[in-house]
């Protein structure tokens, strides 16, 4: 069993998968950059190790930084979260070769799957259906914009080594193709460090949906149902549900087959996701799943997934790792009732959603039932510009759909923070459209109708907030306030009286 | 900071207040609301008799130029792509205009009030 873990990562996730640690009594190694001295998971974690200064190709994405911190720190295992390294397959194969445990698949399927041009082939071959499309062997602008013409328009021209959208564009005529295909590669070459692009058709109104999968080194592979993820900007999730509203049971279970035949045929190990595109343009009972990638990491909103089912995945995880069979298998494992993530950004969608960055001035996590919050951040905390800007993620969880989007509401509008503008306005006004409502969003629905959604109505300050704003400018400037100037940490004045004699005692 | 309980014809609200008097932070019901003194404003496009000047929103990379000086452009034309936080943003022209210069280079890291482009 894993005696020492750690985590090759920051903000939600290191804390979500210290947390496991802590549950299962393995000891958590954090990792820093100079940006991060007093984040949440340094603080959280049983040890924390410094590893460089704030870019993260110095830091989160330096390979020998982190491996010497893991040997340094006597960690016998290294959980790679999401992003980052989590999908190097370099890393992965760094870390074999260190002796340590990597908590995720072997290096040889992440470079396999990693190459979305060799995942397509190995899963055509395994007879799970892929989108149309080709790769250019010639990786010239014009040899590409030749396989966008013939591949036909709308196109979209993707990186060999991408995920999340990044280094994907769209294109729409034969005017933009230049334009995208060079932004494209610069985006992979920046991100990934490799340029290779391809091309594939641009399924109309496409659903997101994905189909979690788990496997051990005892030859059990299995699935934990779907997750719709089709609230997207930019190919970045916005919302992410479970189950999805357009999969049948018969759907289902020919997308879980899939999914698990996906896993078998690449020699999966730990858990996955096997994402699909759906195109339900056909109506009900002629629904066609293309292959679209494989994550070889924990998802983002693996949440959604263990609020269903019941079920820890960071733990099966570590267990896995460690060489364990799977903590539960198929009959027992079940898909109940239905639950809802929104991943608050701090980013301003009036303004192009522009990254903010700044001082949490206040940050409160609601509290009520059915609701998780799985944050990375706290009050008086620094958002910087150096990484994602992913604040927190909060799942509401309810017997149906319609209950879950109205929990999910009344937390957002309980969730205040203040120093940087989020997405929360912008989220629920995606959660008030009708059409989500009626479950009938595609993966395009944000380009189309996210632009209006991004904007805050114009209107009037409502009179509380203003005679609110008016009291808190009185209380600053009156020489019995505590606050002269800039407020800098948390807890210096509140107006609730239960605060009040919380300061009184202390 | 404060979360004051304001009260409206018997009705309780909550409202959740930070920051300094000349940039005023409030939570209302999943909104927020900011009032700033006039000159804290942004402006990342400023008008210096007649002629714009282009900075970047944010501390960014600049990832490619795509003008020269004495290029004529057109309104919505990339000018300058910047990368912040793995994104590429771009920066377009606000009207048709000439380049006038150019005072950033590729790869270089920039700040918000840093005059990447000067147009005329």
């Amino acid at each position: 069993m894993i005696r020492r873990l750690l985590i090759a990562n920051r903000g939600e996730i290191a804390l979500r998968v210290i947390r496991a640690c802590r549950e299962m009594g393995i000891e958590s190694v954090a990792i820093y950059s100079d940006a991060d001295r007093r984040s949440p998971h340094v603080g959280a974690a049983d040890r924390s190790v410094h590893i460089g200064p704030a870019p993260a190709t110095d830091s989160y994405l330096s390979i020998s930084r982190i491996v010497d911190a893991a040997a340094a720190s006597g960690a016998d295992a290294i959980h790679p979260g999401y992003g980052f390294l989590s999908e190097n397959a370099a890393f992965a194969a760094a870390c074999e070769r260190a002796g340590i445990v990597f908590v995720g698949p072997p290096s040889a399927v992440i470079a396999q799957m990693g190459s979305k041009v060799a995942a397509r082939k190995l899963m055509q071959n395994a007879g799970v259906p892929v989108v149309p499309g080709d790769t250019p062997y010639d990786q010239t602008d014009e040899s590409i914009a030749a396989v966008v013409a013939r591949v036909g328009f709308p196109a979209l021209v993707k990186a060999s080594a991408g995920g999340g959208g990044k280094g994907m564009k769209r294109i729409e005529d034969p005017s933009q193709s230049l334009e995208a295909i060079q932004s494209a590669r610069r985006e992979a070459q920046a991100a990934f460090g490799d340029g290779t692009l391809y091309v594939e058709c641009a399924i109309d109104k496409p659903r997101h949906v994905e189909v979690q999968v788990f496997a051990d080194n005892h030859d059990h592979v299995v699935h934990l149902f779907e997750r719709e993820c089709s609230v997207q900007r930019r190919h970045q999730k916005v919302i992410e549900e479970s189950p999805s509203c357009v999969v049948t049971p018969r759907l289902r279970s020919r997308m879980t087959d899939a999914a698990v035949q996906a896993a078998r045929a690449c020699g999966y190990r730990n858990a996955g996701t096997v994402e699909f595109l759906v195109d339900v343009s056909g109506g009900r009972g002629t629904e066609r799943f293309y292959f679209l990638e494989m994550n070889t990491r924990l998802q983002v909103e693996h949440p959604v997934t263990e609020q269903v089912t019941g079920l820890d995945m960071v733990r099966a995880q570590l267990l896995v790792a460690s060489g364990e069979p799977l903590p539960w298998l198929s009959p027992s494992i079940t898909q109940r009732g239905h639950a809802i993530e929104a991943r608050i950004y701090a980013e301003d969608p009036s303004h192009g959603f522009l990254p903010q960055a700044g001082r949490l001035l206040l940050y409160r996590g609601p509290r009520m039932p059915g609701v998780r919050i799985d944050a990375g951040v706290e009050e008086g905390g620094e958002v910087s510009v150096h990484y994602d800007p992913l604040l927190a993620k909060v799942i509401a969880t309810a017997t149906t759909r319609d209950e879950a989007i109205a929990r999910l509401s009344c937390a957002l509008r309980e969730f205040p923070i203040l120093g940087v503008r989020t997405n929360i306005p912008f989220v629920l006004r995606i959660l008030d459209h009708p059409k989500f409502r009626a479950g009938d969003v595609d993966t395009r629905f944000l380009d189309t109708e996210g632009a209006s959604l991004a904007q805050d109505p114009d209107g009037e300050i409502p009179d509380v907030v203003r005679e609110a704003i008016a009291v808190h400018r009185d209380s600053l400037e009156s020489p019995s306030g505590s606050l002269n100037g800039e407020p800098q940490t948390a807890n210096r004045e509140f107006r609730d009286p239960w605060d009040h004699l919380r300061s009184w005692r202390s | 900071m404060a979360i004051l309980k304001i009260e409206r014809d018997g009705r309780q609200f909550t409202v959740y207040v930070a920051g300094s008097a000349d940039d005023t932070w409030a939570f209302f019901d999943g909104q927020v609301y900011r009032q700033r003194a006039p000159d804290e404003a942004p402006t990342h496009r400023r008008s210096k008799g007649g002629r714009h000047v282009l900075t970047s929103p944010m501390p960014a990379t600049v990832v490619k130029i795509a003008v020269a000086p004495g290029q004529a452009v057109r309104r919505g034309d990339t000018l300058v792509v910047v990368e912040a936080m793995k994104m590429e943003l771009p920066i377009r022209a606000p009207a048709d205009a000439t380049v006038k210069a150019i005072n950033c280079r590729e790869g270089e890291l920039v700040q918000p009030d840093r005059e990447l482009v000067e147009l005329e």
